[in-house]
Order: structure tokens, then sequence, then C-alpha cells
């Protein structure tokens, strides 16, 4: 069994989550705060997509390559290939080593790859190119960089790229983020609650609903990843059970509930403005009941009983 | 070129006409039309394009969007010369769809197409447009999509009320005689002969631009610009402008117009250095469409502008602007009230155009669903309440709800177990 098999058939719900996330390829944004930092977690991928066999560039901006490696063992920090920007991020040493154009133009020699291998490309952290750099190149760098596999005529020859992003929320307005988020495939926010650290993963497959799900877990020390079962949390009932819902038709004056014998009598009723058949013959049909109809009048005393049409008195 | 033909023996009549006229001398008004002298026509006064109808209110030249429902609430269909702004719902699910319609319907009347798109390449977008359904098949697949979501209660012949039955209903099944909108089959792709044949022009940012240049400030964004000069060549190299004799319409599609990936700042930052920069496009884009036969789509992610006020001025150099809310994420989507549909449409404006009044329907809430095959715009109405046992706050979704809804609304507002009278 080769090492990435051994990996593979680790811990089943472990894999799963950090499978998910990587497998999509594309732009991962990891959005942490400072309460649940999400550096661990950014290791815990780098260190799955190592095992993975997959080639792993690591673009370290926020802290050195010391502290990046440690807790990895030998055999993944030889398969890193790691870029410090770290040390001298304006290059004034001019060593031959740093990487010209800065983190950008390592990003954009990353673009004109032509290797088979999938990647992954580790940005710690992308708040820090987005604090140096305008918003709206970044943006353009990681959607070529992440979007390379995505023709459909030459998939073959160029592998899986993969770009994770350490994005401190709080550091940004919501416009950065947005658009970040936006251009994202996947999505994890950080939080948790009671000691407890929560991802909650947004993935956004093109043309399909984005699905999302929230999931415990815990990093151990040498960054393999817990899943667990969230705290308890009691569920809110909606309403509450005490109180009965009020039926407002009870104890009322008046019937509002038809019985069916009165709801048969309503459907039978012929409207007055339908024009029915019968309706028709009832018009037309002499009425039986006229010649008893009186009419009963007592003439009052100011009654003019003059049998003349007082139109006479007109000249037409 | 029957269009012509036929013209052309109207004009043979009327010069015969004119002879008898002045031979007579009845009147001194003479008909202004073609003399008899002149042997080949000069062409009618009207001519007929593929795909394009004069709308009935005033005789403006319209196409189809692609949507026949949204023809329907468009007045008729979108202007030629006109541009439809599409606000992108969150997750961007749902406005690619009337990208594309729009798109198909060109390819399927003949129209020259011109896609611009910084996110994807023209020629990916153009194979993933929908499949137009042939008139012989699609009376049947919507016979059987319209059956499978009747419900008992619209078989009720209304009894008191009988008069609301006799109000149009939209429209949402095909007119076999209508030659103006085509219906598409979401789930399909469009067979590759028809794009092959039809004739396209795709602006792809990252292809046409270096990454080296510089911009000067308060001009427009590079890309911007780039793809502005990119349509004005187009239309004036292929004579949309009216130096073409056999004319046509351009159909340009910009997509995500106004995203970091133009170049454009406008969803980063509030103030930005570039803010004038989407408004300069659209005001010159307008011009460039007012002077040619052409009809533009455009969508944008104005959720994402930070700046209100750049919406408020964008939408006021478009002329029709519809905007799309999908449910997926908010917590409409659990209310029983929407539970039919994906979201809602609003038509935020219709422009006037040689008009004083515009074209508006009546009906202000509208939704639409997805469903496998076919994008429906539909009324909103309220369904009816049928649990005896409704709980308190979806009875007050209820109660709000309608009374947001408009009067044009559906007549079975409010439950009709509770209150029997």
């Amino acid at each position: 069994m080769t090492p990435s098999e051994g990996a593979r058939a680790g811990t089943g719900r472990e894999l799963e989550m950090l499978d998910s996330l990587l497998a999509l390829g594309g732009l991962v944004l990891l959005r942490d705060s400072v309460e649940w930092e999400g550096r661990s977690l950014l290791k815990a991928l780098v260190k799955k997509s190592a095992l993975c066999g997959e080639q792993v560039h690591i673009l370290g901006c926020e802290v050195s390559e010391e502290e990046f490696r440690e807790g990895f063992d030998s055999d993944i920090n030889n398969r890193l290939v790691y870029h410090d920007f770290f040390r001298d991020p304006l290059n004034w040493s001019k060593t031959e080593e740093a990487f010209p154009g800065g983190p950008l133009g390592a990003l954009r020699a990353m673009c004109k790859r032509t290797d088979p291998v999938p990647v992954t490309i580790a940005l710690d952290s992308l708040s820090w190119l987005l604090l140096r750099l305008p918003c709206t190149t970044l943006c353009q760098v990681l959607h070529a960089v992440s979007h390379q596999d995505s023709c459909p005529g030459d998939s073959s020859s160029v592998g899986k790229v993969s770009v994770l992003g350490l994005l401190h929320e709080e550091l940004h307005g919501p416009g950065p983020v947005g658009a970040l988020s936006s251009l994202a495939q996947t999505e994890v926010t950080l939080g948790g609650t009671m000691g407890q650290a929560s991802a909650h993963i947004l993935c956004r497959r093109p043309r399909q609903r984005p699905t999302d799900q929230t999931q415990w877990f815990s990093i151990l020390p040498d960054f393999s990843l817990d899943l667990q079962e969230g705290p308890s949390v009691e569920s809110q009932p909606y309403s509450d059970p005490h109180i009965p819902p009020v039926d407002p038709t009870t104890h009322l004056t008046f019937n509002l509930h038809l019985s069916k014998k009165e709801r048969e009598a309503r459907d039978s009723l012929i409207l007055p403005f339908q024009f029915s058949s019968e309706k028709q013959q009832a018009l037309l049909r002499p009425r039986p009941g006229q010649a008893t109809s009186h009419i009963f009048y007592e003439p009052d005393a100011y009654d003019d009983l003059d049998q003349e049409d007082p139109d006479d008195d007109l000249d037409i | 070129m029957a269009a012509v033909a036929t013209c052309g023996s109207v004009a043979a009549s009327t010069g015969s006409a004119v002879a008898t006229a002045s031979k007579s001398n009845v009147t001194s008004f003479q008909r202004r039309g073609p003399r008899a002298s002149v042997t080949n026509d000069s062409g009618p006064r009207l001519v007929s394009i593929a795909g394009t109808r004069p709308s009935v209110r005033n005789g403006q030249l319209l196409v189809s969007t692609g949507l026949p429902a949204l023809d329907q609430l468009l007045g008729g269909g979108l202007a030629v010369g006109t541009v439809l702004l599409i606000e992108e719902d969150k997750y961007n699910i749902y406005s690619p769809l009337l990208f594309k319609y729009f798109l198909a319907e060109g390819i399927v009347n003949g129209h020259t197409l011109l896609v611009a798109s910084a996110k994807e390449d023209p020629a990916n977008i153009l194979q993933e447009l929908p499949a137009p359904l042939l008139d012989d098949k699609c009376k049947k697949e919507f016979d059987e999509d319209v059956y499978n979501h009747k419900t008992p209660e619209s078989n009720i012949k209304m009894k008191i009320a009988w008069r609301y039955q006799l109000l149009p209903k939209m429209e949402i099944g095909p007119v076999s005689s209508s030659r103006f909108g085509h219906y598409y089959d979401a789930s399909k792709r469009m067979p590759q002969e028809l794009i092959e044949a039809s004739n396209w022009h795709g602006f792809f940012l990252p292809e046409k631009i270096s990454s080296t240049l510089k911009v000067e400030p308060c001009s427009l964004t590079p890309g911007y610009t780039k793809l502005l000069q990119f349509i004005q060549n187009i239309i004036y190299e292929e004579g949309f402008d009216g130096s073409n004799p056999q004319r046509n319409i351009l159909r340009i599609g910009i997509q995500n117009l106004g995203s970091p990936l133009w170049g454009d700042d406008i969803c980063c930052a509030e103030n930005g250095g570039n803010s004038h920069s989407l408004t300069k496009f659209l005001y010159v884009l307008r011009g460039l469409l007012r002077t040619s036969l052409s009809a533009c789509i455009i969508t944008m992610p104005t959720h994402l502008i930070q700046n209100k006020a750049i919406i408020a001025r964008v939408t006021t150099l478009s002329d029709v602007v519809v905007g799309l809310e999908s449910f997926i994420g908010s917590e409409r989507e659990t209310n029983p009230l929407y539970k039919d549909y994906h979201g809602l449409i609003h038509i935020r404006q219709i422009p006037r155009l040689n008009n004083l009044i515009c074209d508006e329907s009546d009906v202000k809430d509208l939704a639409f669903k997805l469903k496998r095959k076919l994008f429906t715009i539909e009324r909103l109405h309220l369904p009816p309440d049928l649990s005896d046992t409704v709980s308190r706050s979806s009875k007050m979704d209820l109660a709000e709800s309608a009374k947001r809804l408009g009067p044009g609304c559906g007549m079975m507002a409010g439950g009709k177990k509770h209150l029997d009278f």
C-alpha cells in the first residue's frame, strides 16, 4: 500500500471533512477570527494534501518559516515547497532565492504551470496580501490560478489546483470579504461555542445550489483532525408549550362554522345575479299569486285626489 | 429575401397608381412613391428583420429576451438599442440562466452575438446554452410539466366572484403561432451545429489585457476601455450602425460587470479611485447602442457594490432593470408562503422610449421557479390555509405578507377553513 492510500484509509470520519474541502478544488477561503484561529486548520489541510501526494506550495507571509513548519514531521516537511516572504517582504537583501515580483509574481508564475500533478497552494495569509495589494489585482490573479483546470478541451494536461487562503475577517470591511467569497468555491467560517470549535462549510458548485453544513472538530497536536459531535444544545421550541394556542372562534355569540346540512343548503342556493334556466322560466311564467295581492291605502287629510293630469297645463 | 420581393411588387403597383392619378388629374396631392422609371426598386421603407417585431404601443422595434414571460412583463420585449440590466442573485445561480436565454434566442433567430466575460471563456458560455424547443414537441412537454403541478383547488369554478375568472392569466405555455419568443429546455444543451452556424464574437478579458497597463485616475478601467473599443469595432465593421443593407441585430451580453475580475473596485471599496468607471462605461455603451441595431444584456452583482449611490446611478443609466432575489440561505426559504418558488423577481425599471408613460404591467408581485426544464415567472399567490392547527407564527407571516402584496393578488387571501360564512 502506498503511503497516500494508507493515509486515505485512515479514520473514515476524519477524512470526510478534509477531503470534501480539497476535492472541489479552486479557492478555499478559511475565515477565522481572534477567538477561533484558522492556521491550525490550514496546516491540517496542508498535511492532508501532502500525504495524498500532491505538490504543495506555501506562500508564507505572516509567520516565519520555522513557526509554520513546527509540528510537521520531517516527511511532510520535505514535501513542502516553501516561499518565504516573511523575512524579507520587500526583497531588500536582493538574494536570488527570493521570488521576483513578490508574492504576486509567485502566484502569477504558478498560473503558467503545465504539470498534470494536482497542486495545493496555501496562502498564509490572504489577509496579508489583501492589505498590501489592490483587491482587484489579487482577485484576478486568484481567479486565474484557481481556474487553470476549467478548460474542457485540455483538462487532462493540467491537474487540479486548490488554493487555500487564510483570511482574518476582522481586518477587512465587508467589501473585500464579499468580493473574495463570491470568487471562492468553498468557504469555511470558523466559530464555536463553549470551547469547542466548529466550521461552517459552504460549498458553491458551479451552476448548482450551494450546500452548507456545520462540523464540530478539534485539531490534535500532530495536525490531524478529530471530528466531534456538537455540544448538546436545547432546541428552542417555537411556541411556548405551557400556553396553548388560543382559538378565537370559541366562545362567540354567533355561529362561524356550518354544519353539513347548512353547507348543502348554501351550495344549492341560486344566487340572484346568476341567470339560469329555472330563473328564466320563473320570470316568463305568469305569476299565479298576482290576483291576490292588493295595495291598501288610507288617504291622508292633505292628499289631493284630483284625477287630472298636472302635465296637461304644459304646451307640448 | 421574401420580404424584399413582395415589397418590390407593391412598389410596382403604386408606381402604376401614380401614373393613373396624374393622367386623370383628380387631385394635386401625389403619392410620393418610387418613380415608375426606376427599374430596380430602391428598397422597402420598413425592413423586417428576423426575430423582431414592432411594439403595439408605439411601433418601437422589439426583440425577445428569450423568456416569453419576461417579454410580457416588459411590454412586449426589449427595445432595440436599449440595455437590460439583471441584478444578480446572491449565489449567482439564476442570473446566468437569463443571460443564456438571451443569447440562445439570438442564435435561434440568426442574430450576431457578442459575449464578453471576465470569468469564463465565451466559448464555454456558448457551449452551455439551452436547447430550443420546437413547436411540435413543446406542447407535449408543457402539458406534462403543468400537469405535475396541478392542484385540485385550481379546478373549482368561482361561484360568487365569477367575474375574476375572466382575468387574463400569466401566459406560461407556448403560443404556437408566435415566432417572436421561443421556449428553451434548460436540461439540454443547444446542438453544436446551431452554435457553429451562428456568427459570434467573444471578449475574454484575461486574454485581451496585459497586466502591466498603467491606469490614469478619473478614467475608465482598462478593461472597460478595451471592451468599448471591441464593441465599437464590431458595430462598425459589420455594419450594425445602418451601413449594411442586410440588416441584422447585434446581441451583446456582458457577464458580471462591476465585479473585481473586470478590474473595477466598486465591490471592494466604498470610495475607490475608479468609482466613476462603471457609470462612464454604461453612458458610453448606451450611446453606442442607441446609434446601432443592437440590444444588450448585462448581469451585475449589485449585492456586492458597497456604495449605494452607485447602484442608483447604474439603475438610471440602464433602460430595463430586473432584480433577482433567490431564497437560498435566507429565512424565506422555510416560509410556507414561498415554498413553491425559488425566488422573487423585481422589475425595477422600464424605460419610457419616445413616450410619456411606460408600459408597466399591473402585476408587481412576481416569483420565479426553475423547474427541471423551464424557468417560469408567475404571479405570487398566497396558498390556501389548509391545516386546522396552524401555529401562530406562520399565521402572522401570512398576515404580514398579505399586507405587503398588492391588490392584484389572488382572492384566496386568508384562511378557508376557519371562517365560513
